[in-house]
């Protein structure tokens, strides 16, 4: 496959076509071989300064962005920071011009404001990742998603994946529906009609309200953590109800073909969106997912830093 | 001061039913039947052949940050800015600093004006207290300071009861309530309007619901108090059909939308432009197509310009941080005008209705108009030439204006006020 990267930056899966994917689900796999044999760092990045700028709380994205970059020999450097660096006075293009006169070779951000990533690539030239905004795009998730999916199911054309949960409010499910979409699946949206508005018709995704008719038919389940740090009381009346009519109990599970497979983005609230056991069932890929997550952000600080101008 | 002696122009004044080529003269800042002096040398001579001139434009809703000075918009910048796009009076909006909600500030705010502002500045006084909503303001107060409305704009009063005890306590004193409808419960996350863009985006949505809601209550409140509340800023489609019907029930409301909603949609904001936040948001096609509607079958009476300026290191920002709104003044006239040319019929006649006659019947100020024994509040306009607009370049202190880089067809020439030239195309 003859593709180039042309792109210093990654925003969302939303601009990439499908070649540019499959460029980066290659590369994710060369490198997951690499790690597999426990070879030592590559030196690919040595010398080259990666800041991880995050503004939102994270551990399992910030560790795995980290792991990734120390994988390819870059340094390191991450500032944590609980609030939006505007309620401290200081803009994002100011925190951003800073960091450029640090010398960064590449700056992956989260951030609360969605369309702060490509505000920044827009200020200053310095490669920008995603690493989640609002609840725009976390590319760098649905791309671990869509590796392991195809992993696990080979092609994905024509595979119906569902997506259950917060849709409303979810990065993951927005990179998801544009990225899967674009390898040729099926995506169907589900969970209560306040978190899943049907204005994702719109943009391809089948909506439903009913999770046992969408079980039957998914060859892969990807679950959404209820968020309730984002949500006011109004989209669901509780937890408790929540879990009865949306949750993946047991019961529910058998509704699945045998081989459907169960993703999660993580983290887990056991009991509520998904059974504890069926979270630690062989059906479950969860683990897989955050395993294959270093490999993809290799392939994505790889590909976004040596193409990158400076 | 000089008198003039205008030639060969086309002129257009709903308020006469003018729309043709003719003469004027203007001696001691009004405009006179038959000139007096003996010799032409007594007056300026302009022969505007292929110009037009239309009465000066009249905006009901523009806000300003200070009063006078600093680096945000102030009076004289605003005016400056308002000249320059043929605006010759202006409702101020009470949000500007200090407040506009008592007589002292008021008092205060109009001294600076009369020093500062080559338009004629009329502030809207606050319907409640800081406009927090809470209690009611002085209004009678207010009223003696010279205001010509009251209103919380940019901001709805929440609190159904002060709103309805504010209407008609204002009426009272036979000063229009301006509303610029959002019900807060239902947009305040709400950076745009919540159609696929605003979803695909990640934004929170602002839908159209929480503007009709306040339009209904509006048409309530009017119809039992019988007191005449004024609609800023439509945005929807739905508010629309809701003010037809209420009008052809004879309640008392009027209406009005912008320059952006004429002729923006939501599909601007993709790329977090935050120059295209507005407030309401821009909205989907079929609405922008019922607002145009609306003008021209009278459901909607006016264009306000809805000039918000905000400085440049706000604007650029996150876009859900950024401030909403957006400038105006200096394009609304070619930006409505390119817009529907050769779409609507004698345009600049019904741009005359909507951005002056109309207006200026709703604040109750028997303003421009281009008859003998009235100020020579006028302008003089090309309709044909085409420009680029550029933000930067604006008389406004602010540049947060949507058709920044864009063709604009007609272009503001000259703007008068008395017959005074507050304004010359460069």
């Amino acid at each position: 496959m003859e593709v180039t990267w042309n792109r210093n930056s990654l925003l969302g899966l939303e601009e990439l076509d499908v070649n540019e994917i499959k460029l980066i689900l290659e590369l994710s796999k060369e490198f997951k071989e690499n790690l597999s044999k426990k070879q030592k760092p590559s030196k690919n990045l040595e010398g080259k300064r990666i800041v991880n700028l995050f503004m939102e709380p994270s551990t399992r994205t910030r560790v795995a962005f980290e792991i990734a970059a120390k994988s390819l020999s870059a340094d390191v450097i991450s500032i944590a920071s609980k609030s939006s660096s505007l309620t401290k006075g200081e803009s994002l293009k100011d925190t951003a011009l800073n960091i450029q006169a640090l010398g960064a070779d590449a700056i992956v951000i989260r951030h609360s404001s969605p369309g702060s990533p490509l505000f920044l690539s827009k200020t200053i030239p310095v490669p920008i990742i995603n690493a989640g905004d609002g609840s725009h795009e976390h590319p760098s998730q649905a791309l671990l998603d869509i590796f392991t999916l195809q992993e696990k199911l080979g092609t994905l054309h024509n595979k119906n994946i569902t997506i259950l949960g917060d849709i409303l409010f979810s990065r993951v499910a927005r990179s998801n529906l544009w990225g899967l979409q674009k390898m040729g699946a099926n995506v169907t949206l589900v969970g209560p009609s306040t978190l899943v508005p049907k204005g994702f018709e719109k943009m391809g995704a089948t909506v439903s309200h009913d999770i046992e008719k969408s079980l039957s038919k998914a060859d892969a389940v990807m679950l959404l953590r209820i968020q309730h740090e984002r949500q006011s009381s109004s989209h669901f009346p509780s937890l408790e109800e929540y879990t009865r009519i949306f949750g993946l109990s047991i019961e529910r599970s058998a509704l699945l073909k045998k081989e459907a497979i169960i993703l999660h983005p993580g983290p887990i609230n056991r009991g509520v969106e998904i059974d504890s056991t069926l979270a630690d069932s062989k059906n479950s890929v969860i683990l897989e997912q955050v395993t294959n997550g270093i490999a993809v952000r290799m392939a994505i600080l790889y590909l976004c830093t040596t193409n990158s101008i400076r | 001061m000089k008198n003039l002696y205008l030639k060969n122009a086309y002129v257009v004044d709903p308020a006469s039913k003018t729309d043709g080529v003719k003469d004027l003269w203007v001696e001691d800042s009004k405009f006179v039947r038959i000139k007096s002096k003996k010799v032409d040398t007594e007056y300026e001579v302009l022969d505007l052949t292929g110009k037009t001139i239309l009465p000066g434009l009249v905006d009901l809703r523009c806000h300003v940050r200070n009063a006078v000075g600093g680096s945000q918009e102030n009076i004289k910048s605003v005016s400056q800015a308002a000249c320059a796009g043929g605006f010759t009076t202006l409702l101020v909006m009470p949000n500007i600093s200090p407040f506009a909600d008592n007589p002292g500030s008021i008092r205060y705010i109009n001294e600076c004006a009369s020093k500062n502002a080559a338009v004629n500045f009329y502030l809207a006084g606050a319907l409640t207290d800081n406009m927090e909503g809470r209690s009611l303001s002085p209004i009678g107060s207010l009223k003696e300071s010279g205001v010509l409305a009251i209103t919380d704009c940019p901001l709805s009063t929440q609190n159904n009861e002060i709103f309805v005890k504010g209407v008609e306590y204002a009426s009272m004193f036979d000063l229009p309530v301006i509303d610029l409808p959002r019900e807060l419960s239902l947009s305040k996350n709400g950076s745009a309007h919540d159609s696929v863009v605003a979803l695909s985006m990640g934004l929170g949505g602002y839908p159209r619901m929480a503007e009709e809601i306040f339009v209904q209550r509006s048409i309530t409140v009017s119809k039992y108090l019988d007191a005449h509340i004024h609609l800023s800023s439509i945005s929807s489609k739905g508010s629309v059909e809701l003010i037809n019907d209420a009008k052809n029930k004879g309640i008392k409301i009027t209406a009005d939308t912008t320059p952006h909603h004429l002729c923006l949609t939501d599909e601007k904001i993709r790329g977090y432009h935050t120059n295209f936040k507005t407030h309401p948001p821009l909205r989907e096609e079929e609405d922008r197509e019922s607002l145009v509607s609306a003008l021209l079958d009278g459901t909607i009476d006016n264009i306000c310009t809805g000039h918000e300026p905000h400085q440049d290191h706000l604007k650029k920002a996150e876009y859900d941080l950024a401030p909403a709104g957006v400038t105006s003044l200096d394009t609304c006239f070619s930006a409505i005008y390119t817009q529907l040319y050769g779409k609507v019929e004698n345009l600049p006649y019904k741009l005359a209705e909507w951005l002056s006659y109309n207006p200026s019947k709703i604040i109750k100020k028997e303003s421009a108009n281009i008859q003998p024994g009235s100020f020579a509040d006028f302008i003089v306009i090309d309709l044909t030439e085409e420009w680029i607009y550029s933000a930067p370049d604006s008389l406004s202190l602010s540049s947060n204006n949507p058709f920044d880089g864009c063709k604009l067809r007609s272009i503001i020439e000259r703007t008068y006020v008395g017959g005074e030239l507050v304004y010359k195309k460069p």
